[in-house]
């Protein structure tokens, strides 16, 4: 294989996980502020991958355009934290799911399902041996699971 | 402007306006003195009629004159009969509207408001505004303090106009139209006290059975059209131009053909000779002489297709004159206010099937089969409707089935009408004529009955009120006996007249044998229902005038004699129903008139003159004499009053005996049932109509609306499924683009 060919394969894949990244931490969080991150992630693979193929083919296009994307981007991060910042002031949460302005109406509401509990149990006692030259006390208590009930 | 158009618009205008008048002031101004319009109205119509009767009479003498004048120079200028036809204005104007089979050129379809005056009309005029006239005045006593007594006295007016426009008019789509306006006039007379269910049912009946024969009716306007070419009664009018003699302008008058094609004798088509108009009755006369006719000179239809634009004319005339099968209207129909009963269900309205069956004359004798089955149905209803009324015990009930009885007889005098005699056609008007004097008599009685007897009209509860309604009972009588056919008074005449034609017909050599024993069975079954008709009138009149005075607690104490305004048309009525038979039969005046009309003028003239070579025309020594026929039916009449005053005068206790033993026979309650036509037409008639309306009402709401509703609800449907997409949740939205957007790369790329 050309060894440039190889080169632009390892800076495109390298891209592409930090698009896929991006994309699945989008979609997955909730967290405003790590959606928006997760937003500037698959911005930056994108850009990586244009920069990747502005080397490959010799043409400064794409690195023109990048330097953009770099600066929009900041504005962008500039506007996007603000309104983050004024929608955690209306609610006091984070959470994305508390906006559902767009949903038609008469649908139910979004409700969050409740994560259930882990199952608690009692830390198990596990038995402790007693210094050496010292007769072992062994409380019931600690003993009696041994014995079947 | 002519004389006669003056009078003939304003007989039906001065009604009309009575009916605007009343119906926009009656019942903020009027109120009580409502009837003042109608009658006034009424009652200059009726002068205008009776100078129009004058006007025509005088009319014919000058053409008589100058008939003989134009013979005696040896020119042929005789018109069939005497007519005067005035267009007033285009109502429709339709070019090219219709192609005949089999040619090529097109038919106009024109209809002229177009009134004419000939002697049927004028008599129809002249008796129609006179009942009126008298039942106006009398519906004055009877209608007080009716909460609707505005309302009926713009109704009345409204039938006059319609009646008399029916009467006058000269075409068959205008026919038809105030065929239809009467109609609608009866209906809202009969459902007058709409409050009571029994009135608005009977309305209800009486419009849907007119609906049958109508829808006969106009099939047969259909057929007309179809074969004729137009709707025209005429083909000639009357106009008018400004001529200047001697330095003055003069208005004159001539008659004129009303298209060119007609004038030229030159056959174009799409311009086609009145029906009943004088080309084709010339031509057809001549061609009844046996003489040949030119080419494409008008006829009449034959054979097959003449008997069926006849039989459903026929339908029409059933359904409006109460015929069987379509009579059960007419008893219902009593539900109406008395003098409406008197005036539309006895005197006028029912009688306009046999005024458009005498006009349409000589189509029906054109077929062969028509006259028959229009005497065959005549007689039929005669004798049915007679034998239902002799248990009736609803006085308006029997005087409703002796009306439909007596138009029976008509029809039985129409139908004798050949063209080798003319006799019934002149009897069965001329009983039209004086049945209307008479009918109107017994229903206003009838009426002045009720009202002494509030309300109640049952006559098994009331009796013997000779001495308490002293005027009503001397009237109710002469009533009686001119229904009865007792001499001198006018039913005799009149119906003498029907049964000689019959009788005639049963002798008529020209006939078959078959036809010979149809008329036969026609003139035994009218010589009975003569009999029938004595028994039953007199009937009712014993059990309301005679036996035990008995008055209903309705009545409460204020039974009393009529007032005067209903006392006096009763007066009026009796004079005319002793009179008007007699006078005219004597004097022969009215035949002599009515000969005049085209349409009967046409069968007097194949009378006068040697028809058919092959049928032997003479029937004076075979058929029965007038003289013979007259005791005849004088002796069966008595009779009949004879049985009635056994059976009901004095104790009654041979009718209980013969109550019973016709009971045991079943023949009681079979006329006392009606012959349970009412329940016969429930159930073949009533029910599958129901059960089709039914079934349509089924797939209306099923098929159809669930068609419509579904057109509506499948996009709801849709709609609800997608919506729960739109749920609001911004990471759906994301993870719907992705998805999207996966699909359209791996679309792209593959």
């Amino acid at each position: 294989m050309n060894p440039e060919i190889a080169l632009l394969h390892n800076y495109l894949i390298v891209g592409a996980v930090l698009f896929g990244l991006g994309a699945v931490g989008f979609l997955s969080r909730r967290n405003m502020i790590v959606m928006f991150l997760c937003a500037e992630m698959m911005l930056q693979g994108v850009s990586l991958s244009l920069v990747a193929f502005s080397r490959f083919h010799n043409d400064f296009g794409g690195q023109m355009l990048v330097v953009f994307i770099i600066a929009v981007a900041a504005c962008e991060a500039a506007i996007a934290l603000a309104l983050v910042l004024m929608l955690v002031r209306r609610v006091g949460k984070l959470d994305v799911a508390v906006w559902q302005s767009l949903r038609e109406d008469n649908q139910p509401e979004f409700e969050e399902e409740k994560v259930p509990e882990e199952p608690s149990e009692k830390p198990e006692a596990w038995p402790s041996l007693a210094r050496a030259g010292l007769t072992a006390e062994v409380s019931p208590e600690k003993t009696d699971y041994r014995r079947k009930p | 402007m002519d004389t006669i158009k003056i009078l003939l618009i304003l007989i039906p205008a001065l009604p009309l306006a009575a009916t605007l008048l009343t119906a926009a002031l009656g019942e903020r101004v009027l109120r009580g003195r409502s009837h003042w319009p109608t009658v006034l109205a009424i009652g200059l119509s009726c002068l205008a009629s009776l100078a129009l009767v004058y006007q025509v009479h005088s009319g014919i003498d000058q053409a008589r004159r100058e008939t003989e004048l134009a013979e005696t120079h040896g020119e042929e200028t005789a018109s069939v009969g005497y007519e005067k036809v005035y267009s007033l204005w285009t109502w429709a104007a339709v070019e090219g509207a219709y192609q005949r089979p089999n040619e090529t050129a097109w038919y106009d379809f024109h209809v002229d408001v177009t009134l004419r005056a000939d002697p049927l009309t004028a008599i129809m005029l002249a008796m129609v505004t006179f009942v009126s006239l008298v039942v106006a005045i009398y519906s004055i006593g009877y209608m007080h303090d009716d909460p609707g007594y505005w309302r009926f006295f713009s109704y009345i007016p409204l039938f006059v106009f319609s009646m008399t426009m029916l009467v006058s008019v000269s075409n068959f789509v205008l026919l038809y139209v105030f065929w239809e306006a009467v109609g609608l006039c009866s209906y809202l007379l009969i459902g007058f006290w709409f409050q009571k269910p029994e009135a608005a049912a009977a309305g209800k009946k009486a419009f849907l059975v007119n609906r049958i024969g109508d829808f006969g009716f106009a099939l047969g306007l259909f057929l007309l059209w179809t074969n004729y070419g137009t709707l025209n009664f005429h083909d000639v009018k009357v106009v008018e131009e400004t001529v200047t003699v001697a330095g003055e302008e003069v208005t004159q008058t001539s008659v004129v053909p009303e298209s060119a094609a007609v004038a030229e004798d030159a056959w174009v088509v799409g311009q086609q000779p009145g029906v009943l108009g004088q080309t084709i009755l010339k031509s057809q006369r001549q061609l009844d002489r046996g003489e040949e006719l030119a080419e494409g000179a008008p006829r009449y239809a034959t054979g097959a297709l003449a008997t069926a634009i006849c039989l459903l004319l026929m339908l029409g005339a059933c359904g409006k004159s109460a015929q069987f099968p379509l009579h059960v209207w007419l008893p219902d129909a009593m539900e109406g206010p008395t003098p409406v009963s008197a005036l539309i269900h006895a005197a006028t309205m029912v009688t306009a099937g046999v005024y458009m069956v005498t006009r349409c004359l000589p189509l029906f004798v054109a077929s062969e089969y028509a006259p028959q089955v229009v005497a065959a149905i005549g007689g039929f209803t005669a004798l049915l409707a007679a034998l239902i009324a002799l248990t009736q015990t609803d006085l308006k009930r029997i005087l409703a089935y002796s009306t439909i009885s007596q138009l029976g007889y008509m029809f039985l005098g129409l139908g004798t009408v050949t063209l080798l005699s003319a006799a019934g056609a002149a009897a069965g008007m001329f009983h039209l004529f004086t049945h209307a004097f008479f009918k109107a008599l017994l229903f206003l009685g009838a009426g002045s009955v009720m009202h002494a007897m509030g309300g109640v009209i049952d006559v098994r509860r009331f009796g013997g009120l000779r001495r308490l309604m002293p005027v009503t009972h001397w009237t109710f009588l002469f009533g009686c006996l001119a229904l009865a056919g007792i001499f001198p008074f006018a039913g005799f005449w009149s119906k003498d007249l029907i049964l000689v034609a019959v009788g005639e017909q049963a002798h008529q050599q020209a006939f078959g044998e078959q036809t010979r024993l149809l008329y036969s069975l026609l003139y035994i079954a009218g010589l009975f229902t003569a009999f029938l008709t004595a028994f039953y009138t007199f009937r009712a009149y014993l059990l309301t005038f005679h036996g035990e005075e008995q008055i209903p607690p309705e009545a409460g104490h204020h039974a009393h004699e009529s007032p005067k305004s209903m006392t006096v048309p009763l007066v009026i009525l009796a004079i005319c129903s002793l009179g008007v038979g007699a006078f005219f039969e004597l004097t022969g005046s009215f035949e002599r008139f009515l000969e005049d009309a085209p349409s009967v003028a046409y069968l007097t003239a194949g009378a006068e003159e040697p028809v058919v070579e092959a049928a032997g025309t003479e029937t004076g020594e075979h058929g029965v004499s007038h003289l013979g026929v007259a005791i005849l039916s004088t002796v069966i009449a008595l009779s009949g009053v004879a049985l009635a005053l056994l059976l009901y005068l004095g104790k009654r206790q041979w009718l209980q005996r013969l109550t019973q033993a016709m009971d045991a026979a079943m023949l009681y309650r079979l006329s006392h049932g009606k012959f349970f036509f009412d329940e016969i037409y429930m159930v073949f008639v009533v029910w599958p109509l129901r059960v089709i309306a039914w079934l349509s009402y089924l797939v209306d709401r099923v098929l159809i609306d669930g068609l419509v509703n579904l057109c509506g609800i499948l996009p709801k449907w849709i709609g609800a499924a997608l919506r729960p997409l739109q749920n609001g949740m911004l990471q759906f939205y994301a993870l719907a683009m992705v998805l999207g957007l996966l699909v359209l790369i791996g679309t792209l790329l593959r």
